[in-house]
């Protein structure tokens, strides 16, 4: 015996999530060749089918690209410091894939360690997560090569299961998904089938001797060649959190602000003195490797890539952390 | 904090003294020397310098900055009373205790006298809990000394050496202290000692050519310290800017050991 | 406390030292009056005027922006104004395409002797604007109508019969140390081959999409030595334009030219010219596409037949998913500079975070920057990962400098820039 609702339902419940004082998350047709997480305005909106994985994660909704941290008034020589005392709205994500969920308990670990981050901690806490277990995998995805699975149910609130006839299994794994969809589905005798899994494509474990053991190999020069440098790959990462601090002037408000960052840039660890210790782009993507597959597991436990294929899919040089990791497997 | 005083050091550094606004925060404040803060200017941003005062002056803080970008550039205009952000302390700090009992050298070029000076205090100020003393500082020319004063006033210390020197061509007609590239003075100045620590902080190239002599002399890896430098934005290991290999610069540093540092990969 | 306030409208002027300042001071010591509203920003000539300081103005409140300059032919620098009206007949029309409201953009020749002038225009001005109301369209969401879709094709790469050919012919290349680097495709995206037995991995299928040019700029492939690279015709005309601005050698690279039946982009269904036409050597067959170019639905157009506040809505919308990943600048083979203006940060002048203002001023900077130089290789849309219709600004970018001044980018290696260069005969209608 399960819980069931039909996409009817669903639709309904977050329209009524929609009409509430919340924000409401996921995936939405951009234009006929691009789905992306998006906030929704209607129920409508909201993709349900036809697509793998949006070309954007939901770490926006814990980790927004531009987050004011305070505001500053400066008047001659004294200056108030202004913090954003505003309740958050809360947010549902509706429709993550399981490697976005994934992705929330991973980054709870370095937001957390030792100070706790707290504009990222009520932002997690604001938030539920409605993941729709995956049906089909493309070429880009390998959440098995990093311990998940197309029904995993880490960083999930809920899940749901396409039943194939507009209908959904909702399993709701925590009191927050539960509050949710008490009372909104029907009982029934049907259980989703098990999906079929991507092929294990690496092994993690070989990727992090490489990159320790071997790096200054060629490898990195050969193979990091065709990056050019821009921050798609670290931007459509649900786990990558780079990220920079800045005063925003007169014009954009006096704030001091958040906001995205990408290894990949050359200026990122540019010194005043002019020295950059990674100065060439095969010692940058290097760095996103040995961060996500060394330093991270090594501190915090967790592999920093939830397998979601983002950054191949997107790059438009055909690299990311897939393309590199099958070619360092592959030996 | 509240700017006390400014002191220009050479035609691009000074030198800034802060106090706390709040009574409260003042008294609760404490640091270990070796630590760094972020100070900022509002509107302009933050950077991220040693604090190189003593941790054990209360009433005030005191960084350094070079004049080179736009948060510099800022903060070059500052003057008494006016406002600067700080937060901190950040990093690891010299292991000050674990030190006690040795002589200690102190090697420096150029900027990096600021995250020497601070320790050289600390330990003049606990003078009997440490050992011999020495300094050996250099700059590129007279004028590019930091601190130069205070390098008198510790030499006025029992048991502490201090030699200045400018590269060859840097000196001046009344120039006398040495001439010629730390590392080189160094040897001739101390060709012995005994079990020391050893803190050397500069560009890279200096400790490259410092660490042979000092092996040279029988002072192990385990005894050299450095302090590390490397772009950092939020000081607590969450933005992934600083890291030299596994290593946060800003949690797991910027104090190294050379034995720590050589076990490093090279990224930085 | 009076209940109904008169709107004051802000309006920022920005004019030039030598004319129009002076005018405007011959007004004042002549009692001439004139509105209040017009807060004046002296620069030493229109010429200096960057065209982000335009929309800058709006960002901070101003109401219209007004821009005024010595007559042509009295440039206190000679040229300065010629620069700046060839620059802002193009310019305008970026600002119309993306929704800007052009009547609160005013631009006028306004010399020293002719206060009267500036009193009259400053006057006429702010009525207008008083009229207008408060600019609070700008940047603002709200519907839009969908442009037609952009034809991308998807599926399987099907290998094309030149592949053998341009593998081998690589190799030798390599062997014989013509080159010591060869640019290419490979199965999954650029692959940069150096040894004569790596030319295995070069593939030529229907898929092969970026343009490889873009890699040429990269101090890590410009240190592996003489280069070649393969290029679909429409990649070539990127070297048209490398040259003619000393980017590139022409003699200095090996160009291999792969005639193409298309890679299945969007500019693939409107491209009539798929031979390559300056190449060393060249591979391949060419296949015209399927339907005419005329047969395409003119984005361009369905875009400017919208109203300016929708056209600014699309936009807004737009730009709202830009992430500032920088890759439309990455992958473009004319953004070479060592040091993009949007990471100076001395003054700031663009937010290299994503927020409303600083994508916008990105994405007009980018646009504006490429002016008579992008040669519509499509590459930033492609690589665009929020589905952005970058290629827009650009092509009506190109429509303007064709249009207005006859300018065709990558046409001809030593002609003149678009924008660095003038003509005494450049003609407008919108200067007063």
């Amino acid at each position: 015996m399960s819980e069931i609702i039909s996409q009817a339902a669903l639709r309904a419940l977050a329209a009524e999530w929609i009409s509430s004082a919340r924000q409401v998350f996921g995936p939405t047709a951009i234009n006929p060749h691009t789905v992306a997480y998006s906030p929704l305005n209607s129920a409508d909106a909201l993709l349900l089918e036809g697509f793998v994985h949006p070309a954007n994660s939901i770490k926006e909704v814990v980790f927004p690209r531009h987050e004011v941290l305070y505001g500053y008034r400066i008047e001659g020589n004294s200056v108030e410091l202004l913090d954003d005392h505003a309740p958050l709205p809360e947010q549902i994500v509706i429709a993550a894939r399981p490697c976005d969920a994934a992705a929330l308990p991973i980054l709870d670990r370095v937001f957390n360690w030792d100070f706790a981050d707290e504009f990222y901690n009520r932002r997690r806490a604001a938030t539920t997560v409605i993941t729709l277990a995956c049906n089909t995998a493309d070429e880009s995805c390998f959440c098995t090569s990093v311990g998940l699975g197309p029904d995993s149910e880490r960083g999930s609130d809920v899940l749901l299961f396409d039943l194939g006839d507009q209908f959904y299994e909702v399993r709701c794994l925590t009191e927050k998904g539960h509050a949710l969809f008490r009372g909104k589905t029907e009982t029934a005798d049907r259980t989703a089938m098990a999906v079929s899994a991507p092929p294990k494509k690496f092994d993690p474990q070989v990727i992090r001797s490489f990159v320790i053991e071997h790096f200054e190999d060629a490898f990195w020069k050969d193979h990091a060649l065709a990056c050019v440098g821009c921050g798609i790959c670290a931007y459509t990462c649900p786990t990558c959190h780079c990220f920079d601090i800045v005063d925003a002037g007169p014009s954009a408000g006096n704030a001091r602000v958040r906001t995205w960052d990408s290894c990949q840039f050359p200026i990122f660890t540019a010194h005043a003195s002019g020295h950059n210790p990674r100065a060439s782009q095969s010692s940058r993507q290097r760095q996103r490797i040995l961060h996500k597959f060394a330093i991270y597991p090594d501190k915090f436990g967790e592999i920093l890539c939830t397998g979601c294929g983002n950054c191949t899919r997107n790059c438009p040089e055909g690299l990311g952390v897939l393309s590199l990791a099958m070619e360092i497997d592959r030996g | 904090m509240e700017v006390i005083s400014v002191r220009q050091q050479t035609a691009d550094v000074k030198s800034v003294s802060l106090r706390f606004l709040d009574a409260e925060r003042a008294k609760n404040f404490s640091f270990n020397v070796g630590q760094f803060g972020i100070f900022s200017v509002f509107g302009f941003g933050e950077s991220t310098f040693n604090i190189c005062s003593s941790s054990n002056w209360k009433d005030r803080i005191e960084f350094c900055f070079r004049r080179v970008g736009r948060v510099t550039e800022a903060m070059w205009k500052i003057e008494e009373h006016d406002i600067v952000g700080f937060r901190g302390p950040y990093g690891n700090g010299y292991p000050m205790d674990a030190w006690k009992g040795h002589d200690l050298i102190f090697l420096g070029g150029g900027i990096a006298m600021p995250p020497i000076r601070c320790a050289v205090w600390y330990a003049l100020e606990n003078r009997a809990d440490y050992g011999e003393i020495t300094v050996v500082y250099g700059a590129r020319t007279v004028a590019d000394l930091v601190y130069a004063d205070e390098l008198d006033r510790w030499a006025e210390f029992d048991r502490v050496r201090v030699v200045r020197c400018v590269d060859p061509g840097g000196q001046t007609a009344d120039w006398k202290g040495e001439v010629g590239f730390v590392p080189n003075v160094f040897e001739k100045a101390c060709g012995k000692c005994n079990d020391p620590i050893v803190l050397v902080i500069g560009p890279p190239i200096m400790i490259k050519n410092t660490l042979p002599i000092l092996d040279r002399m029988g002072v192990g890896a385990a005894s050299v310290y450095t302090s590390i430098e490397n772009r950092m934005k939020c000081g607590v290991g969450k933005c992934g800017r600083c890291n030299v290999g596994p290593l946060y610069v800003c949690k797991e540093g910027p104090v190294l050991t050379m034995e720590q540092l050589q076990a490093l990969p090279a990224d930085y | 406390m009076s209940e109904t306030s008169v709107f004051e409208p802000k309006i920022v002027a920005y004019v030039c030292n030598w004319c129009t300042y002076l005018g405007a001071d011959l007004a004042g010591t002549t009692r001439l009056e004139y509105p209040p509203n017009v807060r004046i920003i002296r620069l030493p000539c229109t010429g200096r005027i960057d065209f982000n300081l335009l929309v800058k103005g709006f960002e901070i409140g101003a109401d219209a922006v007004l821009v005024s300059g010595c007559h042509p032919g009295d440039c206190h620098y000679t040229a300065g104004n010629y620069h700046a009206r060839r620059r802002w007949i193009l310019f305008r029309e970026l600002l119309d395409t993306l929704g800007f409201d052009l009547r609160r953009i005013h631009f006028t020749w306004i010399s020293a002797a002719e206060g009267k002038k500036w009193q009259q225009m400053v006057t006429e001005i702010t009525e207008e604007t008083r009229k207008l109301g408060p600019y609070t369209d700008l940047y603002a969401n709200g519907p839009a109508p969908a442009l037609p879709a952009l034809d991308c094709a998807s599926g399987e790469a099907r290998t094309l019969d030149a592949e053998p050919e341009l593998r081998e012919y690589s190799r030798n290349l390599l062997a014989e140390g013509t080159v010591k680097v060869v640019v290419g495709y490979g199965a999954h995206g650029p692959v940069i081959v150096t040894r004569p037995e790596d030319a295995e991995r070069l593939v030529w299928n229907n898929r092969c999409r970026p343009n490889l040019t873009a890699y040429l700029k990269r101090k890590e492939i410009k240190a592996l030595g003489k280069p070649a690279v393969v290029v679909k015709p429409c990649d070539e005309k990127s070297l048209v334009v490398l040259e003619r601005e000393s980017q590139i050698d022409r003699n200095e690279i090996h160009v291999i030219g792969m005639a193409c039946e298309g890679v299945g982009e969007p500019k693939c269904a409107s491209c009539e010219d798929r031979t390559p036409r300056d190449a060393d050597k060249s591979f391949g067959a060419a296949v015209a596409s399927a339907t005419p170019a005329s047969a395409q639905p003119n984005r361009l157009a369905a875009l400017m037949a919208m109203t300016s506040r929708e056209r600014m809505a699309f936009w807004s919308a737009q730009f709202e998913r830009c992430v500032k990943c920088f890759a439309c600048r990455q992958v473009c083979p004319m953004c070479y500079c060592e040091r993009c203006i949007v990471d100076k940060s001395r003054p700031i002048t663009i937010d290299p975070a994503s927020s409303t203002k600083g994508n916008f001023a990105w994405q007009i900077a980018r646009a504006f920057h490429l002016a008579g130089r992008c040669v519509g290789c499509g590459e930033c849309s492609r690589a665009c990962p929020a589905g952005i219709d970058l290629g827009l600004l650009n092509i009506a970018l190109h429509k303007a400098g064709s249009e207005h001044f006859g300018y065709e980018p990558g046409a001809d290696a030593l002609g003149k820039p678009l924008i660095g260069a003038f003509s005494l005969q450049d003609q407008e209608d919108f200067i007063h």
